[in-house]
């Protein structure tokens, strides 16, 4: 009762008269009886459309209708202000010129309320009118017995209108959700997962694809930006391969939110996603996120057991297939460094490899991690320049430029065996002699201050120049995958 | 005297025989390089523990020059020029000239280290004051654990605790570190003071360090001593790695492993 009606382009503000169903049904029963007006006519139900059709000559009826149409409003007005509640629209299709005449004379009849929404002016023109609830049959019976076509457009506005504010209701929750969604904060898996959620619903082009599970069955997540085409030339993005390195997954979706929001506004996103798709997997190593968040702040690996041993996990960053077991990784399951059993050993590696080999197109290869400002590319597992080494590091400068002209923050830029220390089994040594050419491996903030604990009012800057440096990359990649 | 004007040349290869080979090899590191950067770390790991200054501790900013000198029978001995950044606020500190030697044989490094400074002494000389009042006001011991939290956040009460914690990692730090290994403060996991009847201020800690390359988390206990203008004193012990200690990735379980005897501990 106290609620006003929501406000709509064809309602006329004020009271619409209507009958109540009492008197209508009254003036039914007069009708039945031959009542004083002469022929009975339909009481404006559906089925009496051919019988009315036939049985009554047009002008006499319609008199009869009019009168009857002007009581039924005088009489019994009960106000209805506040809903559409069984109004229905109504598309009229006019024949000829008569039909026309018909329906302005309908028009005429203030007192009906008829909102027309398409006037009537010509025959060949449609005519849309909502009728309010009291209305509707009368109008129709009208319609029924000139032999004037009508559909129904809108059963109950009403409903229409409920289910149109239950879409904005969600529509603006959505907005809350995804802006009220703290990037400059650390977030659970939990709450991670249902922020790629909001993504891909609230973003056509957004999609969260599922590309395999973690030893402890946690689903690896994966966002697709794609707006069009058939296996695009793509480019791949994780964060999270150690789970101590907070700051990346943080700047992953920090990352995701920024290229779905800025898709069609920025010219550099737009183009680029104009041309290429964009594969995302921001917790690249769930089991290892989750007991940083419940147990061990600094745990690194995966949570695999490993047979004959107490001790638990794989560095899932010296477990991929290239130079394995080679010098920079350890062979003792206790160590951080831990390569496992065998190559691809651990099921978030193999997973990552299985689809990016199924895909088949990819043209960049991108991880992050954190700490020591470093922008880096193969080769770890060797000490020796990738074919490709002028051409990376040139890119990797300009990136590394790109970075520091935000906020002044210097990464510094080169070979992974020299730039930190040889490692063998890497994911951008794997990726690049897999033929993809532009493979970069980032150490985001910082130097060691904070190292793995970052403030989180750093999470934000450390993204934003992230994205620069990562942009720089991918535009280069870009223009040479045409 | 007519013999020895005319036997300059002679000297000259006289002298480069008799000293032994590869004396003189010289190396000039690019300053980016990850074991200049690395060297200069340690030399302000000796200088943050030494200066026994909490205000006038200092994180590395970037490496200048960067020299390399294998010097036979010794070691790895590295000629660095770098800056530097105070380091609770980031501003720059000032430069800093230093050598550290990396011994043949297993022992710390030896560091000599000359900065200048952007803080004049009388500044940190009260920052140092500052710091020391804020401890010795408290009425009951000071207990802490997870400095910073997981987060990153470091309680402003907690800030003398951190940074006292910070100057006396360094002496851990500084002394195990190598030509290869070398150390992060990753956490101060506890603190615990103990009153004493003195002026000094007494702590016991826990901390956490971050060895590079080997990625491990190494657990230190530490105890030390502090009193403004005094150099700090610390005894530490070191869990050995490997296998027991979960800090990092290691061990699922507790520690089947007793403590060893570990080089540098000095209990």
């Amino acid at each position: 009762m106290g609620e006003p009606c929501p406000p709509h382009p064809h309602t006329h503000s004020g009271a619409a008269l209507s009958l109540s169903p009492v008197l209508w049904g009254w003036f039914e029963l007069r009708w039945a009886q031959g009542g004083p007006w002469g022929h009975p006519a339909c009481g404006g139900a559906a089925q009496c459309h051919q019988t009315c059709s036939a049985a009554a000559g047009p002008a006499g009826l319609a008199a009869n209708m009019k009168l009857i149409l002007i009581f039924s409003a005088l009489i019994g007005a009960s106000l209805c202000l506040e809903t559409f509640v069984g109004h229905q629209v109504l598309r009229i299709k006019t024949k000829n010129e008569e039909e026309v005449k018909q329906l302005q004379l309908l028009e005429s009849l203030e007192h009906l309320q008829l909102d027309f929404w398409i006037n009537p002016s010509g025959p060949a023109l449609p005519v849309d009118v909502r009728i309010p609830a009291a209305s509707v049959q009368s109008v129709k019976a009208f319609l029924e017995s000139q032999g004037i076509q009508y559909s129904i457009l809108i059963e109950d506005l009403q409903d229409v209108l409920d289910k149109e504010r239950q879409d904005m209701a969600e529509s603006a929750q959505r907005q809350r959700s995804t802006s009220s969604f703290d990037f400059g904060a650390y977030h659970t898996l939990e709450d991670i997962n249902a922020e790629l959620d909001q993504l891909a619903s609230e973003y056509s082009f957004v999609e969260k694809i599922q590309i395999g599970e973690s030893y402890e069955k946690r689903p690896l997540y994966v966002l697709k930006f794609s707006t069009g085409g058939s296996n695009r030339p793509a480019i791949w993005l994780d964060a999270g391969i150690h789970s101590r390195e907070w700051v990346t997954q943080a700047s992953a979706l920090w990352i995701a939110n920024k290229i779905a929001s800025d898709y069609g506004t920025d010219e550099s996103i737009t183009s680029l996603l104009d041309k290429m798709d964009l594969f995302l997997l921001p917790v690249a190593n769930p089991d290892g996120f989750v007991y940083t968040h419940t147990s061990n702040r600094m745990w690194r690996k995966t949570r695999s057991k490993i047979p004959g041993s107490i001790c638990v996990g794989v560095d899932p960053n010296r477990n991929w297939d290239a130079g394995f077991g080679g010098p920079g990784a350890s062979n003792n399951p206790c160590s951080d460094s831990y390569h496992g059993p065998s190559a691809n050993s651990e099921v978030e590696v193999k997973s990552v490899v299985d689809f990016i080999k199924n895909h088949g197109n990819f043209k960049a290869f991108l991880t992050l991690h954190s700490y020591s400002q470093l922008l880096m590319y193969p080769y770890g597992y060797k000490c020796t320049r990738p074919d490709d080494y002028a051409e990376l590091e040139s890119l990797g400068r300009a990136a590394a430029n790109s970075i520091r002209s935000l906020y002044g923050t210097t990464f510094q830029v080169g070979p992974i065996c020299s730039t930190i220390y040889q490692a063998s089994g890497g994911s951008i040594d794997w990726s690049y002699d897999n033929g993809i050419k532009y493979s970069f491996a980032f150490e985001l903030r910082d130097t060691g201050r904070y190292g793995f604990l970052l403030p989180a009012n750093q999470i934000i800057p450390a993204a934003k120049e992230t994205w620069l440096g990562l942009l720089k990359i991918m535009e280069h990649v870009r223009n040479k995958s045409s | 005297m007519p013999g020895l004007r005319a036997s300059p040349p002679a000297l000259l290869l006289l002298l480069a025989l008799a000293l032994p080979r590869g004396s003189l090899a010289v190396q000039q590191l690019e300053p980016g390089s990850r074991s200049a950067a690395a060297a200069a770390r340690v030399a302000l790991q000796y200088r943050n523990f030494q200066a026994g200054s909490l205000g006038g501790l200092r994180a590395l900013g970037q490496v200048r020059k960067a020299t390399l000198k294998n010097i036979p029978e010794s070691g790895h001995k590295y000629y660095l020029q770098f800056s530097t950044e105070d380091y609770r606020t980031g501003e720059d500190a000032g430069n800093c000239l230093a050598t550290v030697l990396f011994p043949k044989k297993k022992s710390r490094p030896v560091v000599s280290i000359k900065c200048s400074h952007t803080k004049d002494q009388k500044e940190i000389q009260e920052e140092d004051n500052k710091f020391y009042q804020r401890i010795r006001h408290q009425s009951k011991p000071i207990t802490a654990s997870n400095i910073p939290d997981s987060y990153g956040n470091i309680e402003p009460a907690l800030e003398p605790v951190w940074a006292l914690a910070v100057a006396g990692s360094s002496s851990i730090m500084w002394e195990k570190s190598t030509e290869t290994l070398g150390y992060f403060l990753a956490q101060v996991k506890s603190a615990r003071q103990w009153m004493r009847k003195d002026d000094f201020i007494e702590f016991d800690y826990t901390v956490l360090l971050h060895e590079m390359p080997t990625q491990e988390i190494i657990s230190c206990h530490m105890r030390l001593t502090w009193l403004p203008g005094q150099p700090l004193k610390v005894k530490h012990f070191c869990a050995p790695e490997g296998h027991g200690a979960e800090q990092g990735s290691g061990a699922e379980s507790g520690s089947a492993a007793g403590p060893a005897a570990e080089k540098g501990a000095s209990f």
